[in-house]
């Protein structure tokens, strides 16, 4: 493997990883933390693409990428407090059924809003240029601007989980509500924030992400498994489980794509060939490449099994 | 009087459907259109369902057929398989004797082997499939039976007519292939791999790669990252769909010039999501006609005009025009509705083009034949791209024709007919 090819998984993987975690971060928050299995996460990412692409019709792109996560978070907020505040108490099941429901009632409303084609949202013309350059190809300035961003996103979570008050706050409102309470602090209402902030997070990926790969009804169906490989990998609720983990699954699955090698090329190195014919074929010509997107879901299971906890959890899944 | 109402009840129900019974025979001819409408295909299937129930209409509007006229029943099967096998039951519990569908070839295998039973089973009620855009190539090949036509040419046809165009341009080299993981993807990969190496042997394939399917990759920044070190300057896909939209777009951002060659590239459908990127690198299609061509005739012009009057888009293809015409044809040539006398008069039958050429139904394994054209996506020319309601200012050029010789194979058909 050249140094060229390095250089690109190691790009590549660093892009599509922060995506990933812009993506999952705020799930980091709700599933990890507060242990609600939103298994409609993604949907708000949906809807965070869709204001996007509609504030920047009406204004610009920077309006959007402001104002849309807000509504997107508060949206969310109001679904904690009406929708599964009430449920909590009939435990996981009741919460799952909640937002596995809620996810198809927001597909069929996009649907009905903006219809079942994508729309045309398009990458800011300020930041629509070419940047930099990697061996002969293009990264646009778009791409180094989602990077950055959400870099600075992890920075600002991970210290105000840390190192502020508010923080300790929530995190205690989560481990030992009572005290909390009984020291004065509204532990419904943080959890309505930390839901509603983890949403607005959701719906900034969807804002930054929707004019790249794509805004249309089935977004948020195709990406809603992945969000949850990485917040289990990383560990629950750990926000820089969750950045690991990205990072990793971007990496593996980058580099995965680049390896056009089979069975059948172990085979042949250890002397005998495989019939092209033969049944057995199909099996060992498939190459690890083709297998790529099936890789952040085998590493799942490998940490499920081997480190139920995740690479930086505290507590058993 | 609990049991006297409900006899009496089951007594209506039973005359009236008795009633619509006897109705069936002059009552309209009733089409079963069955596609994605909800889900993550629904905006291919809408647009299937837009241009059948435009194109019956204008049949019904010149007098329908025979005095009968066409009613398309659109039927959502969701993309699922098991929605399209009870679909096609209902449809038959119906007394609905047409099946159309297009969206997704697994699904038209479904129908193809749930009719192939029923028909051998209940003669004197088969069920006629009109396949409208279904494409892979074993349906008229191994899988190909009497009560299937295929309005639409073959994977194997098109992929014949891309390298028919690619062998005559000399700026094409080195072709990496880049295809979606199923049965279509894998077809077309075959198909290419075996053609190039057979009629356009100076071309070098530097690269085949089959993708996961259905948008199921959200960044094709690697691949593209492969294509560049490759070396390709030609890339031959089959993708459609936000696997082909993505594409198109990193490449875009990547800089990276190569020639796209392919089908379903700018499906009208993900036109949106690209918007001028299609431009960046030159895209060329081939299809039975040019979308855009302002010099059509006038009779294809008004038909066209009326596409975008109830559709708000130009007409992407034009299978479902003469899949009308000819089935409107075979219904007056057999004097008959029957499916069976139709299917028999469907075989060897001739439509016209737009163009002035003609369009053949292949009696030996009911498969379209046509003149195809490679299209170029360009900035708009006379008459540019609508779709819903969106222009985008766009246009096809024609940059060459493919006449139907070259694209007409030899099948492995064995037709059982009754």
């Amino acid at each position: 493997m050249s140094i060229e090819v390095l250089l690109f998984i190691i790009f590549n993987g660093l892009l599509y990883g922060m995506f990933l975690f812009m993506l999952s971060s705020g799930l980091t928050l709700i599933f990890g933390m507060m242990g609600i299995l939103n298994f409609a996460h993604a949907s708000f990412f949906m809807i965070g693409a869709y204001l996007g692409y509609q504030i920047s019709l009406y204004s610009n792109f920077w309006i959007a990428i402001f104002f849309a996560p807000i509504i997107v978070g508060y949206m969310g907020a109001m679904v904690e407090k009406y929708g599964l505040r009430n449920i909590h108490k009939y435990g996981h099941i009741a919460e799952l059924l909640f937002t596995f429901g809620l996810f198809y009632i927001i597909e069929e409303l996009v649907q009905m809003i903006w219809g079942k084609t994508p729309v045309s949202y398009k990458v800011p013309e300020l930041l629509n240029f070419p940047l930099i350059q990697i061996s002969g190809m293009d990264y646009p300035a778009y791409s180094i601007f989602r990077l950055v961003l959400s870099i600075l996103i992890f920075l600002a979570i991970y210290r105000v989980l840390s190192k502020t008050k508010t923080g300790l706050i929530i995190k205690a409102s989560l481990t030992n509500p009572e005290i909390v309470a009984a020291l004065g602090h509204n532990v419904p209402r943080v959890f309505s924030n930390v839901f509603g902030f983890g949403c607005g997070l959701a719906g900034l990926a969807g804002v930054m992400a929707g004019n790249v790969i794509g805004t249309e009804p089935s977004m948020a169906l195709l990406l809603g498994p992945i969000v949850f490989v990485v917040v289990v990998t990383g560990g629950l609720g750990s926000i820089k489980g969750a950045l690991v983990a990205s990072l990793i699954i971007g990496m593996m699955q980058t580099a995965a794509v680049s390896l056009e090698l089979n069975l059948n090329n172990a085979f042949q190195y250890l002397g005998f060939n495989v019939d092209v014919n033969s049944i057995l074929n199909h099996f060992t010509s498939i190459t690890i490449s083709q297998l790529s997107p099936i890789v952040p879901y085998l590493l799942l299971i490998i940490i499920l099994i081997a480190r139920p906890r995740g690479l930086f959890g505290k507590r058993d899944v | 009087m609990q049991k006297f109402k409900i006899l009496l009840i089951t007594l209506f129900g039973f005359i009236y459907l008795t009633a619509c019974e006897k109705k069936e025979s002059t009552g309209p001819i009733k089409i079963a259109a069955i596609e994605p409408l909800s889900g993550p295909y629904a905006a291919v299937g809408k647009d299937i369902i837009d241009t059948v129930t435009y194109s019956a209409s204008v049949i019904n509007k010149n007098g329908g057929i025979n005095g009968r006229m066409i009613e398309i029943v659109p039927m959502d099967n969701a993309m699922k398989a098991e929605k399209t096998t009870e679909l096609l039951r209902k449809a038959i519990d119906d007394g609905i004797r047409f099946i159309t569908q297009g969206g997704g070839s697994s699904h038209a295998l479904n129908i193809i082997k749930q009719l192939e039973k029923y028909n051998s089973r209940n003669p004197g009620k088969e069920v006629l499939f009109l396949n409208n855009s279904a494409v892979t190539t074993s349906f008229t090949n191994e899988d190909c039976t009497f009560f299937h036509f295929r309005f639409d040419s073959n994977v194997d046809m098109k992929v014949a007519g891309l390298v028919s165009h690619m062998s005559k341009d000399n700026s094409v080299k080195k072709v990496y292939l880049f295809n979606q993981n199923y049965v279509y993807g894998q077809t077309f990969r075959k198909t290419a791999t075996r053609m190039l190496e057979k009629n356009a042997p100076r071309i070098k394939i530097v690269g085949d790669e089959l993708i996961q399917p259905f948008g199921k990759v959200q960044d094709f920044n690697p691949y593209i990252t492969k294509i560049k070190l490759s070396g390709a300057d030609t890339v031959l896909t089959g993708n459609w769909g936000p696997d082909a939209y993505r594409f198109v777009n990193a490449l875009k951002d990547s800089g990276l010039k190569v020639k796209l060659f392919g089908i379903y590239i700018s499906q009208p459908a993900g036109m949106a999501a690209m918007g001028k990127n299609l431009l960046f690198n030159d895209v060329v299609v081939v299809k039975e006609f040019n979308p855009t061509n302002s010099n059509a005739p006038s009779w294809y012009k008004e038909f066209e005009k009326g596409h975008i009057e109830a559709t708000g888009w130009t007409p992407d293809a034009d299978r479902m025009r003469f899949m009308f015409e000819m089935f409107k044809s075979a219904i007056e040539k057999s004097n008959s509705f029957e499916p069976k006398d139709i299917a028999y008069a469907l075989e060897g039958m001739e439509g016209k083009s737009i163009d002035g050429g003609k369009v053949v139904m292949r009696a030996d394994d009911h498969q379209i034949h046509f003149d195809m054209q490679a299209l170029l996506l360009s900035e708009k020319q006379e008459q540019s791209i609508l779709y819903r309601n969106q222009d985008f200012d766009m246009s096809y050029v024609n940059v060459g024709n493919i006449p139907m010789e070259d694209i007409t194979l030899d099948t492995s058909c064995e037709m059982k007919r009754p």
